[in-house]
């Protein structure tokens, strides 16, 4: 219907009950989905009467002799009130349908995204937390399942609900009697399908992780192949697979078995029920208790009476899977959105750059880990500044700062003057570029991963300049589609080195005030290292540069040096301070680079004397 | 996952029409079994025909009781009517259980049939067909055709034998009727068959947009970090708003069309019954239909539209199902590359010469990896293979494992080609320690055995004390009995290193293989895969792709292996002085080294192993590699 894109915000369909949570989630299709209800009403009601016409017909015009004009007008009449009765029958059911489907569809839509937005707004924190396939699970299948809740089993308990109660109406109307004793057996009928199919469920689930490990098995001998065949065991793999598949075939005879014995049995009380009503009926029609008319529809009629139940159990048992799912996802949007826009400073142009950290502390929100402590520096805008130290000696942490993924917990930080707190998150991502260590490209073209996130209209020639500053120009014009070749899975693959050259382009692109290079480029040959090192550099000038570095040689320049032990800030100054500071830890790991230095010189010319 | 899914969608686009051929295969996967079948076709036609019967016994009531006010007649029938339910049910308990086994029966054979023949297969038709492609063929291709051969024909036997019955019924109680009838179900047939075809393209539609929007939410999700960072949230949305707008039209379409299905066939039937009110109120002034046989085609033409639509249902449903079955003959037909020649003997065993004599190979015709490629190695020597990624060196272990042929000239083990020898006997004397560690899910007690299967758990426990992974696995909560997990990814690259060590180390090979690891392994877990890998070599002839200075300087012989050719060859003292390739690898190798040794910062504050660190156990990391096929394991 609408093609436009509503946003509803799923976290007012919070509630405990998880019904009512549901009914929140329908906000705006309430209306819809009721009519929907109401035209299967319709629908129903619009069956019942085929079979009230039949006992008009039967008792009124072919006994009683009604007629409207001749015989055969009559008769056509009926006819035509037949066909009516389906076209209403048939139009309401499909008018129900769509607004169903309408409900379903529409609500799913705007559940992805905004699950899709919430999560990209979630902290740092939540996402370091939370394995990506356990989040890919729920907003799937667990999504999934919702939509089958609102179009098929939530309308289907309705529509088995309404067969009911309208058929039986209708039954009760003819004869009260009679309706009473069509339904003794479907209470118990109703409460043993729930409980079979609860049990089906499990055997059905056991089934199901039986085939994944069919599925694993064969995957592992798949990739495996070579081990497989370097040991030659073949046959110790078809014996393996052979026993998960036989497995699986017990347990699907299982599963079936149990399937097999409920229709049949359910068949036979069903079948008893309505024989038993059927004889009755034809025996208050043989004492004339009832009409023959009233017996005919009361044999159409109760069939949509009792076989709908069968399938009662089935249905209900279903929705509570879709209950489940409300709570999975509502899990994840209970979580909290980190306010991007929330600052109380609005700066009206760029940042100028000069930072200073005063006592600056983090501590994880989750422990008493001090992840960083009282660290204390002051940057010019302009300046360059390495952080040296192990891994989780907190560099990432402390430039992590920056941009706000998380929020110091003591101390101040002023950027230009003003605590950074005051900014906004948008402001202060708009001003800092970051070079992250593992370069993260997205599987669209190079052009539009250089693109990516700049925000503004740019033009063929800067993207190049982009490029080819960042020393990937070249590369990219070797692809076969140039900047529209695709990366990842189905496009080429890039090498480490060609990846991070491209994020480079696109900070250069970004223009940032702030630069964050997480400095890693032990994964690319020496080439390339000194392309990137000149795409840096470029990139540096006229930038506070924040640089986590591995290696001397990359921290040399800097004009301010910060060695980092666990959270510590140990030691601060310029390369020619700090290696006067003798018993340091940066004069240590200098003179053990020194060190190293020579005993390979000296290893080569040896090896090449033996 | 998304991979699977993108597969079978792709493989979906392809329906094959019905030929005689394959129509005899897709009956030959159910002729062992055909008493099921016959049981299954027996029950499912007589419930079929009890259905229509029981609307005809309907009819007797009224007008064989009721009308004649016969209580007599009318317990009779009902005496015959709860036995016919009594043995439909017995019916249905069949087919139910006779199709639905057979189906999984069906499915356990074919499955069993695709994965043994694909342990025969090349490694050549693994490098050609990607591994999901694979598993589409034996999990959902072989679920296709068993529910094909199974629900099938039920739902279609069902369908047309209940539309047969129902008009044998029809015809008894009034001809002309009847004939009004079978006009208008092929109509409906027709209409049916149009909407489900409809209805299934909608359906893949909104499937291919849904493993788009699976795609897309995996990416912002492994990236979130890159998305917060350059702020594009607003634009992400957007953009993931397409594709769920996408997805919402066709569903919402293949949903509404679905509404819109059984509604209208409901009416073309509704027509006819208007029809037969209409014609029957007249014929039963002359006494032609009774009112019995008025409201017995009233329930006819009410319950057609459900045989109707199980064979629109299937008739859709079927090209697609012989799509898959002509996939899984084809790759069941296909037959392995490298296979026993005929009088091959065994082996008895590969210390000693071997030769590669003027071989030539390729992956693809007019893409030469190797050239006139000529090797002399004698038994106990360790030759170390360097030399640029795609210059032959997996090729030439490919080779010697007998993965591949060569497609001119000869390999000779102790003199003799190696063709003559079985595939079994060359395969279980060598030992493999692939780049990228391969476990099975499992114990890490089970992965170790997998080199002998018959090996103890004491002689378990020395491969790993030799390979040294037994420290690292006694230090795992539940030592030997730990769960490695899917593909050993609880463990870390280097573990599965050790792992597979001690695996090979337990299988005693005569020649041992390994393509050194490239991803780095914290120091500590390097050392001990390098004595590990120094045990295994001893007194064993063994070639090592070889990136680690260490590994490297303690060859016998260095092969510097470029563009399919034997670029250099020596003693690592021997290049350095030829100052050639080798040297220049080196130099640029040992400058990096001490690059990445500046690495050695991290942790320095509190370890003391460090101290005795040098040169020899530095790692040389280079890019990985992509583009040999063959080193895609």
């Amino acid at each position: 219907m609408s093609t436009s894109t509503p946003y509803f915000d799923f976290r007012n369909a919070l509630h405990k009950n998880r019904l009512v949570g549901l009914w929140r989630m329908m906000t705006d299709f309430r209306l819809a989905y009721g009519i929907a209800t109401l035209a299967l009403a319709v629908s129903a009601l619009a069956k019942t009467s085929v079979y009230l016409l039949l006992r008009f017909f039967i008792d009124d015009v072919l006994t009683k002799g009604w007629r409207f004009g001749s015989a055969t007008q009559t008769f056509l009449l009926i006819g035509l009130g037949f066909i009516g009765l389906a076209l209403f029958e048939g139009g309401f059911a499909f008018l129900s349908g769509r607004l169903a489907a309408y409900t379903a569809e529409g609500i799913t839509r705007r559940l992805r995204d905004f699950l899709f937005d919430h999560i990209q707004r979630l902290s740092f924190s939540y996402h370091s937390q939370t394995p990506t396939g356990d989040l890919i699970e729920r907003v799937t299948s667990d999504v999934d399942a919702l939509r089958r809740f609102f179009s098929e089993q939530a309308i289907g308990v309705g529509r088995i609900a309404l067969l009911f109660f309208i058929n039986w109406g209708a039954i009760l109307y003819l004869n009260v009697k009679l309706g009473l004793l069509s339904v003794v057996v479907i209470p118990l009928m109703l409460i043993v399908s729930i409980w079979f199919f609860k049990r089906v469920t499990k055997a059905y689930e056991d089934y199901q992780a039986q085939e994944a490990l069919l599925s694993t098995t064969l995957q592992e001998n798949l990739t495996g192949v070579r081990v497989v065949k370097a040991f030659a065991r073949q046959d110790y793999e078809k014996n393996k697979f052979e026993k998960d598949n036989w497995l699986k075939y017990l347990k699907g005879k299982i599963l079936l078995l149990m399937q097999s014995l409920f229709w049949p049995l359910s068949d036979i009380a069903l079948g008893a029920q309505m024989l038993f009503g059927y004889i009755f009926a034809a025996f208050m029609a043989i004492n004339h208790e009832i009409t023959l008319g009233d017996y005919l529809a009361y044999a159409g009629l109760v069939v949509w009476l009792i076989f709908p139940i069968r399938n009662l159990g089935r249905t209900i048992v279903q929705t509570s899977t879709g209950m489940v799912s409300y709570a999975r996802l509502m899990d994840i949007a209970r979580q909290t959105r980190e306010p991007l826009t929330d600052g109380a400073y609005q700066p009206a142009g760029p940042a100028r750059g000069e930072l200073e950290f005063k006592d600056v502390s983090f501590i994880y929100s989750d422990g008493t880990h001090k992840v960083i402590q009282d660290i204390s520096f002051h940057v010019q805008p302009g300046q360059s500044i390495a952080l040296l130290g192990s891994t989780g000696s907190g560099k990432t942490s402390l430039v992590n700062l920056l941009p706000r993924f998380h929020d110091y917990t003591g101390g101040s930080i002023l950027l230009d003057g003003v605590e950074l707190k005051e900014y906004s998150r948008k402001y202060l991502r708009e001003q800092i570029g970051i070079v992250q260590q593992e370069p993260f490209l997205f599987s669209r073209t190079i052009r539009e991963n250089i693109l990516y996130g700049v925000g503004r209209n740019v033009t063929d020639a800067e993207i190049e300049a982009a490029a080819k500053a960042a020393a990937v120009h070249e590369a990219i014009l070797s692809f076969p589609d140039g900047y529209n070749t695709l990366v990842g899975e189905k496009g080429v693959t890039l090498s480490g080195g060609q990846k991070q050259r491209i994020t480079i382009a696109r900070a250069i692109l970004k223009n940032p005030r702030i630069l964050i290079l997480d400095d890693s480029t032990s994964a690319i040959d020496m080439q390339t290292e000194a392309e990137i090192r000149a795409a840096l550099d470029g990139l540096m000038e006229n930038r506070t540069t924040f640089i986590i570095a591995h290696r001397i040689q990359s921290v040399m320049k800097a004009n301010l040096i910060l060695v980092l032990d666990k959270g510590v800030l140990i030691q601060k100054g310029n390369h020619e301070e700090l290696l006067n500071q003798l018993g340091g830890m940066y004069r240590k790991v200098y003179d053990i680079q020194t060190k190293i230095d020579v005993e390979l010189e000296r290893e080569i010319a040896l090896d090449a004397e033996e | 996952m998304s991979e699977h899914e993108l597969i079978e969608l792709e493989e979906e686009e392809y329906t094959s029409a019905l030929t005689a051929p394959v129509f005899k295969r897709i009956l030959g996967v159910i002729k062992p079994h055909w008493k099921w079948v016959v049981g299954f076709l027996i029950t499912i036609g007589l419930t079929s025909a009890f259905d229509a019967y029981f609307t005809y016994l309907n009819k007797q009531m009224i007008d064989q009781g009721i009308a004649l006010g016969d209580k007599a007649a009318l317990i009779r029938i009902a005496w015959f009517y709860g036995a016919f339910i009594l043995i439909q049910c017995v019916c249905i308990f069949s087919f139910i259980y006779l199709a639905g086994v057979l189906g999984e029966r069906v499915q356990y054979d074919l499955r069993k049939l695709l994965f043994n023949h694909l342990q025969e297969l090349s490694l050549s038709y693994y490098a050609q067909n990607a591994v999901g492609r694979l598993i589409a063929r034996v999990t959902s291709d072989t679920g296709r055709v068993s529910d094909l051969v199974t629900w099938g024909i039920v739902d279609s036997t069902w369908a047309a034998m209940n539309i047969a019955t129902s008009l044998i019924f029809m015809a008894i109680i009034n001809w002309k009727l009847a004939l009004i009838v079978s006009v208008i179900i092929p109509i409906m047939v027709f209409v049916a068959t149009k909407f489900q075809k409809y209805i299934l393209v909608e359906f893949r539609q909104s499937r291919r947009a849904n493993s788009k929007i699976t795609g897309a939410y995996n990416e912002n999700i492994q990236g979130v970090r890159v998305v917060k960072a350059l702020g594009r949230e607003d634009i992400n949305l957007l953009e993931f708003q397409e594709l769920t707008t996408r997805m919402y039209r066709a569903s919402y379409r293949a949903a509404w069309l679905s509404a819109l299905f059984l509604p209208t066939v409901q009416i073309i039937g509704a027509i006819a019954l208007g029809a037969i009110v209409w014609y029957g109120g007249v014929q039963i002034q002359v006494g032609m239909i009774t009112i019995g046989g008025i409201q017995a085609f009233v329930s006819y033409l009410t319950f057609m539209m459900w045989p109707v639509q199980d064979l629109a249902r299937v008739y859709a449903e079927m090209q697609h199902s012989i799509a898959a079955a002509e996939r899984i003959f084809k790759l069941a037909d296909t037959a392995p590359d490298i296979h026993n020649r005929a009088n091959a003997l065994p082996a008895s065993t590969l210390t000693g010469k071997i030769e590669f004599e003027h071989v030539d190979f390729y992956y693809e015709e007019r893409k030469p990896v190797l050239t006139d490629f000529t090797l002399t190695v004698n038994a106990g020597e360790m030759i170390a293979l360097v030399g640029p990624t795609g210059g032959g060196k997996s090729t030439i272990v490919n080779l010697l494992c007998r993965f591949y042929e060569p497609k001119n000239g000869t390999i000779r083990i102790n003199g003799r080609d190696y063709l003559d020898y079985t595939l079994e006997s060359i395969h279980s004397k060598i030992g493999i320690v692939l780049q990228t560690p391969h476990l099975f899910s499992g114990t890490v007690r089970e992965n170790i055995r997998y080199g002998r299967l018959n090996a103890s758990d004491v002689e378990v426990e020395e491969a790993a004390q030799i390979a040294g992974a037994h420290n690292f696995i006694t230090t795992l909560e539940k030592g030997y009995e730990q769960n490695v997990g899917e593909g050993g990814n609880l463990l870390s690259v280097g573990q599965k290193q050790l792992i597979s060590l001690a695996r090979a180390v337990l299988a005693k090979p005569e020649l041992f293989i390994m393509d050194e690891a490239t991803s780095s392994v914290d120091t500590l877990t390097e050392a001990l895969i390098q004595k590990g890998m120094e045990a295994l070599m001893q007194g064993r002839t063994s070639f090592v792709i070889a990136h680690r200075l260490s590994t490297i300087r303690k060859a016998n012989r260095i092969l510097v292996i470029a563009d399919g050719q034997i670029a250099e060859q020596g003693t690592h003292a021997e290049l350095l002085r030829l100052r050639g390739h080798y040297y220049q690898l080196y130099t640029q190798q040992f400058r990096h080294e001490l690059e990445a040794q500046y690495g050695m910062f991290d942790g320095l504050t509190d370890t003391s192993d460090r101290a005795n660190i040098n040169a020899d156990s530095i790692l040389l990391r280079r890019e990985k590699p992509s583009a040999e096929p063959a080193a895609t394991d």
